[in-house]
């Protein structure tokens, strides 16, 4: 088995964690993992975002009539060269196997996770096109068990500027699951935290009571 | 022809993506014209790049179609197929038609070349693989012309493919020029659609999985990594795109052992088209080059050498093994003369920097790559900082080797091994320039 980045020949290490414990093989050799630049803590309190205190973003939306909508929240990657090139072979040229290149992390991130589990959707339209949702697909590499409970309305934000999706209204709908008062929302990128924001909304206006967040990548 | 066959005839393509109404490419399939197939097939290979590993084919639970889908990694690069992809290839059977073809290249050949030149078209005529095994500098191009140009008066269909783009963009023009009624088509990663049947198709060897029995005869270009042991889908891919009984022409200044057995029919040019010999590397010892660039300090020896060649005018490449060993090493280079600029391989600025070296404008170039081939810098000296790196083989040095005394006006240079330890390719690499100069003059 080669590396699914870079195509060499992959080093097997054998660990004790393998011997005694089942754990999946690495994709992905140490050189190009290494490529990956994790965020140190603590950055920003909603997002990870490295820096002092709340991040420029996360201030705009707590200033702007959504605080303490998201209780708290971190991302896990630097959105660096290696992380792009992951993202577009991911996303865009739809390489499933690449979910597998973090479940380690995302099973470290979330084993331990009491609330539910909640993806952040795709459209129908945009997951047929797409072939498979890449929120569900690391998740489901992380073998970490989730549950949707909000589905997506019609127009995408692909297009729009960032004034234009701050004030772009209802991303979301309930897909008819209870809501639970406990739930963490994952996503794979987080760019301005509209998204996110608006997801948390659409569930804590439905009873929720505690919604934390966790990005993959922080942009 | 129609303009769907044109497009399609040879071609593997996927349905969605043809650039025709959907009424016409159904009515082409509905006359048994053109046939659908699945991009996966039930066995588990890939329909265009014939893929069949389960390292590279992988399952996965498809939305598309709702079932357990299979992709491709290895063509994924040009749009990703699966199971449930369709792709759609023409198999209506081709009428050869023969036209007449002009040819406007009025060159002359060396005997050397016309030797050549006249053994590839007896190849092709008797449908047998052919090695072309010529110097760097010895003129390849102009030996194919003829060739092709009786082929084409044949009505064949011709291919020349070549690993990079560099290549195939080079060669452009020059065969445009050659034959200028000819239906050419250049083919690379986003290259411009083109239109209409293309009876002469330049194509990067990645364009050729979309090809399948397309090609009445086939050039390999600097095949000098083929059989492609590192990638065997290429492999594939190259034969898949040619007719069952089409000849392959091989072209390599470095042939590996394993290609001059395969192929029986060879011939040789050792010498180049301006007939003095190949300037054969010198070796330097550079002591621990690497630990003393990182601290920022270039070895002195090499600074020397830099200095002499900013003395003397001469403008020089200097050769790392790594895009990092430049970085660091760019501005200690600066700071010996600010006209030495950085060149890698992804550089867009790349074809400037070169033209600015031969302009004089630049004094120097560190790269980390073969720099485009066929460019002539008159007076270029060459150094290669770390040539007992793994990255450096014997093909790379020979290659690297060639970029010196390519004009006929100052056929020579010098070309350094700065080394921390010699190695059997560097051995290996001087060894075979000194028996291309022993060749070459008989
Ligand atoms: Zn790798
Ligand atoms: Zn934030
Ligand atoms: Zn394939
Ligand atoms: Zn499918």
């Amino acid at each position: 088995m080669n590396c699914c980045l870079c195509n060499q020949k992959l080093q097997f290490i054998p660990s004790w964690r393998g011997i005694f414990l089942y754990e999946a093989p690495d994709v992905a050799c140490a050189p190009c993992k290494n490529a990956f630049s994790k965020l140190t803590l603590p950055g920003c309190k909603y997002c990870g975002k490295e820096g002092e205190g709340k991040c420029q973003d996360c201030f705009y939306w707590e200033e702007h009539g959504y605080r303490e909508l998201i209780e708290s929240g971190k991302s896990l990657y630097r959105y660096n060269e290696a992380m792009k090139d992951w993202f577009h072979q991911y996303k865009f040229l739809k390489d499933v196997l690449l979910a597998q290149v973090f479940a380690k992390e995302l099973r470290e991130a979330l084993a331990n996770e009491r609330a539910m589990i909640v993806p952040i959707p795709l459209n129908e339209e945009k997951l047929r096109e797409r072939s498979f949702s890449q929120v569900d697909q690391l998740l489901l590499s992380a073998n970490i068990p989730y549950k949707h409970l909000l589905e997506k309305c019609g127009d995408t934000l692909g297009t729009k500027t960032r004034q234009e999706r701050m004030a772009t209204q209802q991303l979301f709908r309930l897909n008819g699951e209870a809501v639970p008062k406990q739930l963490l929302l994952v996503d794979d990128l987080y760019t301005t935290g509209t998204t996110m924001r608006q997801a948390a909304k659409t569930l804590k206006e439905a009873g929720a009571e505690s919604i934390r967040i966790l990005s993959l990548i922080r942009a | 022809m129609q303009a769907i066959e044109a497009f399609l005839r040879g071609r593997i393509w996927v349905k969605q993506f043809l650039p025709f109404p959907e009424e016409l490419v159904q009515a082409a399939i509905d006359k048994g014209d053109a046939t659908v197939i699945s991009g996966i097939s039930a066995g588990g290979e890939c329909a265009r790049c014939l893929e069949n590993s389960s390292d590279y084919v992988i399952p996965f639970h498809c939305a598309t179609c709702g079932n357990t889908c299979r992709y491709c990694r290895t063509c994924i690069q040009m749009g990703r197929i699966s199971s449930c992809t369709q792709l759609v290839l023409w198999r209506a059977p081709h009428i050869l038609t023969k036209r007449p073809h002009a040819f406007s290249w009025h060159g002359k050949l060396t005997p050397q070349q016309e030797n050549a030149s006249t053994a590839i078209s007896e190849s092709i005529r008797k449908q047998e693989h052919h090695l072309l095994y010529a110097v760097c500098g010895a003129g390849k191009t102009e030996i194919l012309f003829s060739p092709i140009h009786e082929a084409l008066q044949k009505g064949l269909r011709i291919c020349v493919a070549a690993p990079r783009t560099d290549v195939i963009l080079e060669l452009s023009p020059r065969f445009q020029q050659a034959f200028p009624d000819t239906v050419i088509h250049t083919l690379y990663g986003n290259s411009p659609e083109q239109t209409g049947y293309g009876e002469l198709v330049l194509a990067t060897t990645y364009q050729l999985y979309r090809f399948e029995e397309a090609f009445d005869l086939l050039f390999v270009d600097e095949a000098d990594a083929f059989p492609y042991s590192l990638d065997p889908s290429l492999e594939r891919t190259v034969k898949k795109a040619v007719k069952p009984s089409a000849p392959i022409i091989y072209i390599s200044a470095t042939p590996s052992k394993t290609l001059q057995k395969q192929i029986a029919v060879h011939s040789t040019i050792f010498r180049r088209y301006h007939g003095a010999p190949l300037p054969v590397p010198i070796y330097r010892s550079l002591w621990n080059y690497e630990r003393h660039i990182r601290k920022g300090k270039l070895p002195k020896v090499l600074t020397e050498w830099i200095q002499d060649k900013l003395q003397k005018k001469q403008p020089f490449l200097l050769f790392f093994p790594s895009i990092e060993l430049i970085n660091q090493a760019a501005p200690l280079l600066h700071k010996i003369d600010p006209s030495i600029q950085t060149v890698h391989s992804e550089d867009p600025g790349r074809k400037g920097k070169v033209m600015q070296l031969r302009a004089g404008t630049l004094s120097g170039l560190a790269t980390s790559t073969i720099l485009e081939r066929g460019i002539t810098i008159p007076h270029l000296q060459v150094a290669v900082v770390g040539a007992d790196h793994r990255v450096f083989d014997r093909a790379a040095l020979i290659q690297i080797a060639g970029r010196v005394g390519r004009s006929a006006k100052d056929p020579t240079g010098e070309i350094v091994f700065f080394h921390n330890g010699i190695t059997r390719q560097m051995d290996a690499a001087r060894a075979d320039i000194l028996f291309y100069n022993r060749e070459g003059r008989a």
